[in-house]
């Protein structure tokens, strides 16, 4: 791949310390102190909720089974990214040095296993089809909390009718337009064209999972999926 | 039937509740509809208990709608056969050294 103009069209800019042929791990004194400790524990706790147990389980079932230390990369980001699905290598790039809390880590590896589900189940094109990516985008701001009552009143956008389609929309557009040289019209319009076929794909969780109930809910349905279709 | 007759009571009790209520007009702007599940719950007791055949019928046709509802946007994407290929391919990074 040429990485020339990979960085400059794709948003590898914003990942300075992907793909640059280095081994940038540093000595075991350096990491227990640093960033990159605290982004591993994070990690490990966000993989044992048990929020994440349908989107792991699912994943294994297409065949695409998740090895932290091969499929997670924590690294430091530019600007305020918090992580990212690098489709070229396969991995989810976490933002060690902007994610702080726990509960940001558990939505930011829920929003890239969307991205990382979509690529084992479907011919994602996320280099050239932007209606792909804008899919992808929708569906991953939509399943993973990022737009949950609570996330967005943190950031004081205190909306309640339908609010949470606004923001599954705004912050589409908003990834799109952080990784792609286009427009904020173009965005919108791309946005929109794709918006209602996949607000409502809730693969692989049936529903959006607005809380743990939710999310054991649908881990029941995703164990008795085999009943449920040899029954309709 | 497709679920245990409990799911479906499980369901209608979490449909109606406070927290799903609010969350469902967050998302959508509208008051969750939760009378099937319970229609559902007693179908599905009657399919059991009876071996009704309308109850039956009832249930599937409710659960096949389900379906119907979730499959009903023409995709913009094409599903894969088999999942990349490169998924476990190691990174350059880990390459060992004295090859």
């Amino acid at each position: 791949m040429d990485h020339t103009k990979q960085e400059g069209e794709y948003g590898y800019e914003l990942f300075p310390h992907r793909n640059m042929g280095k081994n940038k791990q540093g000595s075991i004194a350096e990491g227990q102190f640093t960033f990159n400790h605290k982004c591993q524990i994070m990690l490990q706790f966000a993989m044992e909720t048990s929020y994440m147990d349908l989107n792991l389980t699912s994943l294994s079932s297409q065949h695409s089974k998740l090895f932290k230390d091969r499929h997670f990369s924590c690294e430091d980001c530019d600007g305020t990214v918090s992580g990212g699905f690098d489709a070229s290598s396969s991995q989810i790039v976490l933002c060690q040095n902007n994610i702080r809390q726990q509960s940001h880590m558990n939505r930011v590896v829920t929003h890239e296993l969307v991205h990382a589900f979509d690529h084992c189940r479907a011919d994602v094109d996320w280099f050239n089809n932007l209606r792909h990516l804008a899919c992808s985008e929708i569906r991953a701001a939509n399943l993973s909390g990022d737009c949950s009552f609570s996330t967005e009143a943190a950031r004081f956008n205190f909306g309640l009718k339908q609010h949470h389609q606004d923001c599954v929309r705004g912050r589409a557009i908003r990834s799109i337009l952080a990784v792609r040289k286009i427009g904020q019209e173009e965005a919108e319009k791309i946005v929109n064209e794709v918006f209602n076929t996949c607000f409502n794909d809730h693969a692989p969780f049936g529903r959006i999972p607005h809380s743990k109930k939710d999310a054991n809910f649908a881990y029941r349905d995703y164990e008795n999926r085999d009943r449920y279709y040899s029954n309709l | 039937p497709p679920r245990a007759c409990d799911d479906y009571w499980s369901e209608f009790r979490h449909c109606k509740s406070l927290w799903n209520r609010f969350h469902h007009y967050y998302t959508h702007g509208t008051s969750p509809s939760c009378q099937q599940w319970k229609e559902d719950y007693r179908n599905c007791r009657e399919w059991e208990k009876r071996k009704s055949t309308e109850a039956k019928e009832a249930l599937q046709r409710s659960e096949r709608n389900r379906v119907a509802e979730q499959t009903k946007f023409t995709p913009v994407w094409k599903l894969r056969q088999y999942p990349p290929r490169d998924w476990n391919m190691p990174l350059n990074q880990d390459k060992p050294q004295d090859s």
